[in-house]
């Protein structure tokens, strides 16, 4: 019975997260977004990857810092005919995953278009992180790492470089862009009360935000006045964000 | 004393028999002596005896020295000793005071040893004596008290033996008395095992029934003990002996405190249910799907708690359904749906595209709150539904969810179709409601509520743009060719026909590459009959009322003109192949006729027609050289005029036919058309040779003008060759 109880606490911590980030990801066809999903959410390279029909949904519960936090993935389609479609997801989106293809010239070049449908349609905070992904393909490389992170640092955007076969870097630009929410959620700039901010409360920051009143269970609750909620930065200490990031 | 000394003062492997070595040592120097002269002398061998003689002995020892003790202590406490023994024996006190005279003492030991020993032994005896008569009386004393105690023992004995007698019987019960307490300690210690084990405590059952008391783990613990109790009960009670009465009550109070238990819970639900109005994605609590769990026990129950949450989840989503349309997000940021309520494909995408979502987000919470694994699929991948009762209540929450909200998209969506004038729009909306109707029936399931509204507006969608088309094609029929007409395609078809094109454009695009060709085929048919036999229809009626007020408009060309544009639309598609194989039937059959009506006009021109009337003609035996055209000077004519019409450039090409859109199409006709021309110069030419027709010189009259009655030549001329080729 005892151990029943404790697992039951166990369960608790692992399965409420504090936030819900709804991130969207874009560009070209072929440039691997379903492939970096896939490896972020699965943990391994797709194999056979179709082109992506519409959209398609997954999630993944990310530890930053103390903070449990919920991402909400809209993978899109990249192929010309599905624009009108995936354009209507875009909309109250917190993050943008602005993904290139290392070895592909053109869909590097197009991506001011990308980056300008984003900014037009997601959440006035939208946070962008711009992806060149397939470094494995080294010797194919038709877009240096200096020119597409000068353009991220002209766009205001963040900057990684990732494989989605091997595995390097596919975590980096979810937890960029999760940081960067939530340093704009600490300091005020962006309200996840408020709907379509991207941003929302999940059970595990309400029980601390709220009084008895609500999602009250115990000793937990009603220890905090409601109030929104003050993030630490130092809480946010740079998770496994290893290689080249700016 | 010496070899003592020594031998402890030697090492001790020398040890090994000291005695012996000594007395070696000594054997040793007698035989020395023995072996001198000397031997022999009396006096030597009297002086070794007394030097051997051993004083070692210490039995000889102690009793001298208990002798020089007796004779020393003559002085001190001897004296004093003797002195006593003196007051009694005077004898002896004279002998001893002799003893302790100085030097004197060895004599007179030696001379009164005897006398000083009996005295002394008489002195002891009669001391024995005395001590021995003193004991007596004494023990004479003690077997007095002795008898005494003994006959008291056995008195006390008999005492006792009667107690014991008495008191046995005592002793018996309180054994008894003392079995059965411990008897009772059991059954007690046995009563609160079970009581503990088979009944709530106060504080358990105050927390399952009362309403101050908050859900949460101990209660849920409490729970599990009420259930476990009514479960072990009905183990007991399955048991040899059958339902007991104890078991019964047991089971009956239980049952009724684990039943209050679940009213809590579903009053629990209820009250957090009421809670859950966020739009977007919702947390699950561990507690909360713990009380889920165990109102799956409870059907009823469940069903009144998740009826409330279908309730507010309902009501939310109709909410913020709204709000994305006519408010949009904080600040109007995101703005309003309803703002790009002019531009149809972007206003529908983006309700659906917001409704997909609120499904994905609804249906994640759903999974969460029966504890669904998500299993290794993305949300948007096919989802292969299992038949489980989680997915039985997930799928109805989840059609009560978004049940308010069909009838707004459903009315929105109306609207926008049916204020299109363009049936490439409406069928723009329809598709894309297509494409979202299968891409949510992944996550919903066709059986679903909302699947049933995306068909009823896609259906809708489609039929609004088949009523468009059919507009089209009744305005299509009603054309008027204009009267300047040639005999290419009029304006009205190619309008349709570019509408056509843009809707198989559209219709290619919403192709998503997987379908089979019968797929592409009938995904596309109706459109493809509709247009297409509108087109023809409208062609060739419009082409008969002209041909009505106008005999010489050439109908068959541009009747040929209209199919071939048809055709060049639609030849590049494979889904319009059936179409297309259709078309080029009748243009090959119109293309026959065609091809016959331009022999009958070149045949004229070639001034060949009345000759091979005349041919044709002949029924009775006279000659043809009689007769009419084939009279030797008409005909000769009509040969020239043949001749000059070979040399013409209509042999090359025909002007009447370059109207034709399809040159190869015109190529063919026309070659068709001189084959037969060339057959009926044959024919003639057979005729005139005949002798039955009697022409004079039939070589004559046919070689007054070209081909001069070869038909290679003829064939030359006109670029054609033998048979059908
Ligand atoms: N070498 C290498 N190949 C990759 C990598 N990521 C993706 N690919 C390959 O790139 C191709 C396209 O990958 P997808 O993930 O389907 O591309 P996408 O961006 O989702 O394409 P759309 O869905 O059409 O927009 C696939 O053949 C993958 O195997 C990578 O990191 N390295
Ligand atoms: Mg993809």
């Amino acid at each position: 019975m005892s151990s029943e109880d404790n697992e039951g606490d166990a369960t608790e911590l692992l399965e409420t997260y504090d936030f819900l980030l709804k991130f969207i990801v874009i560009g070209e066809a072929g440039t691997g977004k379903s492939c970096l999903l896939h490896h972020f959410t699965h943990n391994r390279f797709k194999d056979h990857s179709q082109h992506t029909i519409g959209v398609e949904f997954s999630s993944r519960t990310i530890k930053l810092g103390e903070k449990r936090i919920k991402l909400q993935l809209w993978d899109t389609a990249g192929q010309e005919r599905f624009r009108s479609v995936t354009r209507s997801y875009y909309r109250g989106a917190a993050g943008a995953i602005l993904v290139y293809d290392i070895t592909n010239r053109s869909s590097f070049t197009n991506l001011f278009r990308w980056l300008e449908d984003a900014r037009a349609l997601a959440s006035p905070h939208l946070v962008t992180v711009l992806v060149g992904n397939k470094s494995d393909r080294e010797e194919d490389r038709e877009v240096e790492w200096s020119e597409a992170s000068q353009w991220a640092s002209q766009n205001g955007v963040h900057f990684v470089e990732t494989s989605s076969l091997s595995g390097d870097n596919v975590e980096s630009p979810f937890l960029l862009a999760a940081r960067a929410i939530l340093l704009s959620i600490e300091s005020g700039v962006l309200d996840p009360e408020k709907a379509g901010s991207g941003v929302s409360y999940g059970d595990r920051a309400l029980r601390r935000v709220n009084s008895s009143s609500r999602l009250s269970f115990g000793s937990l609750s009603g220890r905090k006045k409601r109030n929104p909620i003050r993030l630490k930065i130092k809480d946010l200490v740079p998770s496994p964000l290893q290689g080249r990031c700016c | 004393m010496a070899s003592t000394s020594t031998r402890s003062a030697r090492p001790p492997f020398n040890s090994s028999s000291p005695s012996s070595s000594s007395q070696a040592n000594l054997r040793n120097q007698e035989d020395k002596l023995k072996g001198s002269t000397a031997a022999r002398n009396p006096i030597s061998v009297r002086l070794h005896k007394v030097l051997a003689t051993n004083y070692d002995d210490p039995a000889i020892r102690e009793a001298l020295e208990t002798l020089s003790d007796l004779y020393r202590n003559r002085d001190d406490v001897g004296k004093r000793a003797s002195e006593e023994v003196g007051s009694s024996q005077t004898g002896g006190s004279i002998a001893v005071e002799k003893l302790t005279v100085g030097s004197g003492i060895a004599a007179r030991a030696r001379k009164n040893l005897r006398r000083d020993a009996e005295i002394k032994l008489t002195q002891s005896t009669q001391q024995f004596l005395k001590a021995f008569k003193e004991v007596d009386s004494k023990l004479d004393g003690l077997q007095e008290h002795i008898d005494a105690m003994q006959s008291r023992c056995d008195e006390a004995q008999g005492q006792l033996q009667s107690t014991n007698e008495e008191c046995k019987s005592l002793l018996d019960r309180a054994g008894g008395l003392r079995s059965a307490r411990h008897a009772v300690n059991d059954r007690q210690f046995a009563v609160d095992s079970f009581i503990i084990r088979f009944s709530l405590t106060e504080n358990e059952i105050n927390t399952l029934q009362s309403r101050d008391i908050q859900v949460d783990a101990n209660f849920f613990r409490t729970m599990r003990k009420a259930d476990r109790i009514i479960q072990d009960a009905r183990v007991l009670m399955s048991g040899d002996e059958g339902p007991s009465k104890a078991g019964v009550e047991i089971i009956s109070t239980t049952s009724q405190q684990l039943e209050q238990g679940y009213d809590k819970i579903a009053r629990w639900c209820a009250l957090e249910f009421r809670q859950f109005v966020r739009d977007a994605q919702l947390d699950v609590s561990p507690l909360m799907r713990e009380a889920v769990k165990w109102l799956r026990n409870r059907p009823e129950l469940l069903t009144d708690a998740l009826s409330v949450l279908a309730q507010t989840r309902q009501a939310t989503l109709l909410n913020t359904f709204m709000d994305a349309l006519t408010r949009g997000g904080p600040g109007g940021i995101p703005r309003p749906i309803e703002i790009h309520a002019h531009d149809p494909l972007r206003y529908v995408g983006d309700m659906l595209a917001w409704v997909h979502q609120a499904i994905a987000g609804e249906r994640e919470f759903l999974e969460a709150l029966f504890d669904v694994k998500g299993e290794d699929r993305m949300v948007g991948s096919v989802r292969i539904f299992k038949e489980s009762e989680e997915e039985e209540w997930i799928q109805d929450l989840m059609d009560k969810a978004f049940e308010k909200l069909r009838s707004p998209l459903r009315l929105r969506v109306r609207q926008t179709i049916r204020s299109q004038e363009s049936s490439i729009t409406t069928y723009k909306v329809a598709n894309l409601l297509t494409f979202y109707n299968t891409t949510m029936q992944r996550t919903i399931g066709e059986k679903a509520g909302l699947s049933n509204t995306l068909n009823e507006i896609s259906d809708e969608a489609y039929g609004v743009f088949f009523d468009t088309l059919e507009a089209q094609a009744r305005n299509l029929a009603r054309t008027i060719l204009p009267d300047n007409q040639d005999v290419q395609p009029p304006a009205t078809l190619l309008d349709h026909t570019q509408i056509l094109r843009e809707i198989i454009s559209v219709y290619t695009g919403s192709l998503l590459g997987n379908e089979s060709m019968d797929e592409k085929r009938e995904g596309f048919r109706s459109v493809l009959d509709l247009t297409v036999d509108a087109s023809i229809s409208m062609c060739s009626s419009v082409a008969d009322a002209r041909k009505v007020q106008k005999p010489t408009w050439d109908k068959d060309t541009f009747l040929l003109n209209c199919l071939d544009h048809l055709l060049v639309v639609l030849r590049p598609h494979d889904f319009a192949d059936y179409k297309v194989k259709a078309l080029q039937d009748e243009i090959e059959s119109r293309a026959d006729l065609l091809a016959s009506d331009h022999y009958q006009n070149i045949i004229h021109e070639a001034g060949l027609a009345d000759c091979l009337a005349v041919c044709n003609d002949k029924t009775s035996n006279e000659p043809l050289s009689h007769i009419g055209a084939m009279q030797p000077r008409e005909l000769a004519s009509h040969l020239q005029a043949f001749a000059q019409w070979l040399s013409s450039p209509d042999v090359v090409r025909s002007p009447r036919l370059a109207h034709l859109n399809d040159q190869r199409l015109a190529d063919r006709v026309h070659r068709e058309a001189l084959r037969s021309l060339a057959a009926a110069y044959e024919k003639v030419c057979v005729e005139v040779r005949k002798p039955e027709n009697r022409y004079e010189a039939a070589n004559t009259v046919l070689g007054g003008a070209r081909p001069f009655g070869s038909l290679n030549a003829l064939r030359q001329i006109m670029g054609v060759g033998e048979g059908s080729g």
